[in-house]
This record gives structure tokens, sequence and C-alpha cells, in this order.
């Protein structure tokens, strides 16, 4: 979504205004009255899965919180990639396994933190659960929704911790604008929300394997070109309802506190006819109690609107863009037609496919806009996934509170795992979450 | 209640809180690292700090120390003492030691950073010119140690009972 100048700072200082004061951070501060230090030194983790979503959150791995032991991957290119990574961020160097079962085995863990494709982290969260591991998993929760019940109950069981990555989550933006805003009630009554993630790119990977005789069919995958593009193929991945929009919804119901009832949805694959199983052009809508509605789209054929959530309500509209800028416009303060993308430059698409880390970040998108301040997004998003490794140690060493665990991130998998049916049926599915979802 | 009976409760109440002082600054610096309850990482404890930033005449003095090969050694050392000279206020045990320990090391504390300035500084509680918290507790912990309170209470006092005297035998040789 584009805002003139003159709209982005009226918006910035609205937002700034009212989330004034708000102690963000004031329930993990939390404690008794008096009571001394927690013993302990830093968290000793391991890595499941260093590819590049596992690489960012490695290198926003703080050392005084975490000391990294041990990583496993089955490409031993990552390890040696993710050997730079450590380094630069001031840590020992780990020992590296091609097998995660053999890492928790020999090495002495108390958490993991998991990045590996989604089809593979409900066998993986289980077993490290299992193991007496507390566990940091990167989103989305499970394939389907037997595997986010069994990794929910496997933690409640167990008592461990279970995280699910989002980074939204720890965001001081997010949390200024759901304590400031929402909670306060400043936005009014909220019917609608908007949540968007345009990009222009096929989002096929290339790469050489790491030998020439490298064989990864003995961890299910028949060749490297379906390890490589795993998130293209519906075996291993659920497209872009599991890689974007499994943020926006878990930002949704976490600003409606309720979960989506039913979704209606459609889309397919219009653009790139490659061999892909997955769509690349998504539209879902999801149903809310009480007549709230959240409409989601992702194309990959125009990047012109970025990624965004907005939250309309009677009294105020919020808009929360690239996961760092947040703009608050009161009701009949901003016309229509100023909101319109005049004089706002758009860079030309760059070249060639999505190499690199997550899903959810710009540079992914192969298309950004000039104006949108992409050093500053970036340090941002990046202080968020700082926070939220942190923020797992400090809830494994002294049981500060998760802010997504597996009650909250469950409706959101839930949800998008019942859209992906949606969307091949163009149709409308209720979406039915556990009885104990609500946290 | 005697104006001596008195005294000596104030005594007795002063060394506790002293005591409890000591013990709760060296268990603190035990037991790091640690992590504090708000979830944020404390990392090990180090005198060096507190050396290098040596105020007053004695300062060059204080920064050597810092450097010198005895560093880590003094990093485990004052824990320690504290610990101990606190377990002795506590409990009046070995009190006099105990306050000897006390005086010695608050002057150490005292002479490292001797306020001068008479000016507030950052992270300060207060604004301070010669006289700071660190010789109002010395000049306490000096009166303690004239005072000779394991006298009054404590374990000292099960230390100086007489032992009971050894029962006679009986003569079981016939």
């Amino acid at each position: 979504m584009h805002l003139t100048p003159e709209e982005q700072a009226t918006g910035r200082r609205n937002f700034l205004r009212a989330v004034a004061g708000v102690p963000v951070l004031a329930g993990l501060g939390a404690a008794s009255l008096a009571r001394g230090p927690i013993a302990g030194g830093p968290v000793r983790i391991g890595y499941i899965g260093v590819g590049g979503e596992g690489r960012v959150l490695l290198g926003s791995t703080d050392k005084a919180y975490a000391h990294v032991v041990a990583m496993a991957d089955i490409n031993p290119a990552q390890l040696a990639v993710a050997d730079g990574v450590l380094e630069k961020g001031g840590h020992a160097k780990a020992t590296h396994y091609s097998e995660w079962r053999e890492m928790i085995e020999k090495e002495s863990l108390e958490g993991v933190v998991i990045a590996t494709p989604l089809w593979t982290h409900a066998d993986i969260v289980v077993g490290c659960l299992e193991s007496g591991l507390h566990v940091l998993c990167e989103k989305m929760m499970a394939w389907d929704v037997e595997g986010c019940e069994r990794m929910r109950a496997t933690a409640r069981r167990t008592g461990k911790v279970l995280e699910i990555g989002y980074q939204r989550n720890y965001s001081t933006v997010y949390q200024a604008a759901h304590e400031g805003l929402v909670k306060a009630g400043v936005l009014g009554d909220v019917f609608l929300a908007r949540l968007a993630w345009h990009r222009n790119g096929n989002w096929r990977r290339t790469g050489d394997p790491p030998a020439a005789n490298y064989d990864p069919s003995k961890w299910g995958y028949p060749s490297w070109e379906h390890l490589l593009n795993w998130r293209l193929y519906k075996k291993y991945s659920r497209g872009l309802l599991a890689e974007l929009a499994s943020h926006q919804v878990n930002i949704s119901n976490w600003f409606f506190g309720a979960e989506p009832e039913a979704v209606i949805g459609t889309g397919g694959i219009y653009r790139f006819k490659d061999g892909r199983e997955v769509d690349d052009h998504v539209y879902a809508t999801f149903e809310y109690p009480g007549g709230r509605t959240a409409v989601f789209s992702t194309i990959e054929s125009n990047a012109f609107d970025r990624n965004y959530e907005v939250f309309y309500g009677t009294k105020a509209t919020l808009l929360l863009q690239g996961e760092s800028e947040a703009y608050l416009f009161e009701e009949g303060t901003a016309t229509p037609s100023a909101a319109r993308p005049t004089g706002i430059d758009v860079q030309p698409k760059t070249a060639g496919p999505a190499l690199s880390a997550s899903e959810s970040r710009a540079a992914d998108a192969a298309g950004r806009p000039a104006t949108g301040g992409a050093a500053g997004t970036s340090a941002e998003r990046l202080a968020a996934y700082r926070a939220e490794v942190s923020g797992f140690c400090s809830a494994v060493r002294t049981g500060s509170p998760l802010l997504c665990g597996p009650d909250r991130a469950i409706g959101s998998a839930v949800a998008c795992i019942t859209a992906v049916d949606a969307v091949a049926g163009k149709t409308r599915l209720p979406i039915r979450i556990g009885p104990a979802v609500q946290s | 209640m005697t104006a001596s009976r008195r005294q000596g409760i104030a005594l007795v109440v002063l060394r506790t809180l002293i005591g409890w002082h000591f013990l709760y600054e060296g268990y603190y610096k035990l037991v790091l690292p640690a992590w504090s309850t708000a979830g944020a990482p404390l990392p090990a404890w180090s005198a060096g700090g507190y050396l290098r930033a040596a105020t007053g005449p004695l300062a060059p003095a204080f920064q050597l120390l810092a450097s010198s090969s005895l560093a880590g050694w003094i990093d485990v050392g004052v824990p320690i003492a504290l610990v101990l000279i606190g377990l002795s206020l506590m409990l009046g045990l070995f009190t006099t030691r105990g306050c000897q320990g006390a005086v010695l090391l608050l002057a150490l504390f005292y002479l490292a950073a001797i306020p001068l300035d008479g000016v507030a500084r950052p992270g300060a509680e207060g604004t301070y010119l010669i006289v700071n918290k660190t010789l109002v507790e010395l000049g306490a912990a000096c009166v303690l140690l004239a005072s000779r309170t394991g006298a009054i209470a404590g374990l000292d006092l099960l230390r100086a009972r007489p032992a009971p005297a050894t029962p006679l035998q009986p003569n079981v040789s016939g």
C-alpha cells in the first residue's frame, strides 16, 4: 500500500502519539516481589536446518542468551555457510551433523531451533520434545492439522517450551499497536482486515548440489530439485498460504482476539506453469466471529503493494507495512484520493529468483518501492528475529511467557491448512480448531 | 528494659543487617552468570570494572591490580570473603574476625572510589562528597567491632561457654 510522504508523516505521528507510554514488554518484566537471580549460563542449543531461514535465526542468536553447540543439516554446503554466520556473530565453532537424531543423542543440549521444510516439522519437534529438549520451531507449525495437534499435545505432556517462529509477535511495532491501539479501543470496532503479500518473482531457486553424487532420496526427496525447491511441491509444502499468509493470519487472530470460523478461497497456478504444484496466485477470505473478516491476497506477478496488514475500524485505520512501518489514520482524515501512489517511483524488477532465506523478507519479492526504507525495515525485522530467539532462551531458563506458543500458533496453522483446501476447491470451508486452542 | 539491653539489641540488629548485605552481595556474585527474573542474562561477575574505574589517590594501585595476575584470584576471593563475613555477622560466629573482615573490605571499597567531586554520578542513587554509604557502613562495622556483639547474641556464646565437666567413669574393673 502506497502513501504520499505527507500521509506517511501524519500516519506515523498519529501512531506514535497513540502508543506513547505503552509498556510494551511489561508482561515480560513481571516478577515476584523479592527474588534473586536464576542460576545458569547461556542456553545450550542446537540448530536443525541451517538453510536460508535457519541462518537468519542463527545470525540473530545472541551469545549472551544461547551457546550454539551443534548444527544439523542434510546439506553439508549449508553447514559450511552457517559456520561463517556463527563466526560473524562471535560464536565458537559448532559441531556438524547430517542427522538431527544423532545430534540430540550425542550432544548435551537444552533446546533446539528447527528451520527445516514444513513437512518435517511435526516429527522433528515431537522427537526433540520427547527427548527432553525445548523447541523453537520456524513457522508454519506443521504440514497438517494432525501434526499441529501432535506437537501441541507433546509440548503439554512433556512440559517443555514450544515456541513457533512468528517473529512479528516479537516486533515492538506490533506489540505497541496491539497494546496501545487495538486493546485500548482506539480503532473502534474493526470489521475488516486486509492482508496482502504481493511479489513479482517465480519463487524458484537455483543452485548446485553439494556434490555431484549427492543423493537426497534417503531423506524423502527424489531429486536435488525437490530438496532445493521444496516450497513448490505439495508433498513438502503448503505453498504461499503457509509461507506468507500464516504470518498475517497469526496477526489478525492476535488483533481480533479470535480464530476464523470459515474460509473462502480461490487461486491457481496462473503465471508460472513450470511444473510446480503450489499456486502462484492465492486469494482467501477468513470469516471471524462477530461479522469480522480478513481478506488475504498474494500474487507473484506484481510487487507494487509489497506486504501489509490493515485494520479498518469505525474510529481509525491502522496500517502495518513491511513488518516495520506503522501508520494510524483517524476516520475522515485521510481521503481516498490522497492515498493514490502519486509521485512514488518503483524500481524495476531485479532479475532472478529469490535465492536466500525467509519468504517473509522483502528481498524475495524481487521488486521493491524506492520509498520503502529497506535498511530500516530490515533492521526492525532482524531485531524481531533477535528478540524471538532471545525470548525463547529466556522462556527456557526463567519461564518467561511465550509470545507465540502452540495454542496461539495452531490457530493460524489450521486456518491456513484449511484455506489450502478451500483454494483448491474454490469453495467455502469451515475451520475446525480443537477446543483447547483458546489461551 | 534497660538502656544497656536496648543498645545490645540494636547492635545485634545492626550486625544482622550488615551481615545480610555482605552475604547477598557475595552470593549474587558467586551465582553469576545467571538470569534476571525478567528473562535477561546476567554475565559473570568480575572486579575488573570496579578496579579499572577506581578514583582517588590510590586509583593507580587498584588499576594495576585489575591488570595483574591477581585479577582472577580477586574475582574468586572477594565473593567468598563476602559470603563468609556475611555468615559470620548474621550467625554471630567468630564475630570479631567477621567485623575485622568487614572493616577491611569496606575500607578497600571506599578507598577505590572516594567521592571527591561532590556531584551525582550516572547510576548512583545519591550525591556524595567524601562521605558515602560505603563509609557509613564502614563506620557501623567499626562500631560492631568495638562492641564485641558476639558476647551479646550469636553462636559465639556457645563457643565461649565452658565445656561441661566430664562425669566420673564408674569403676568397672571390680
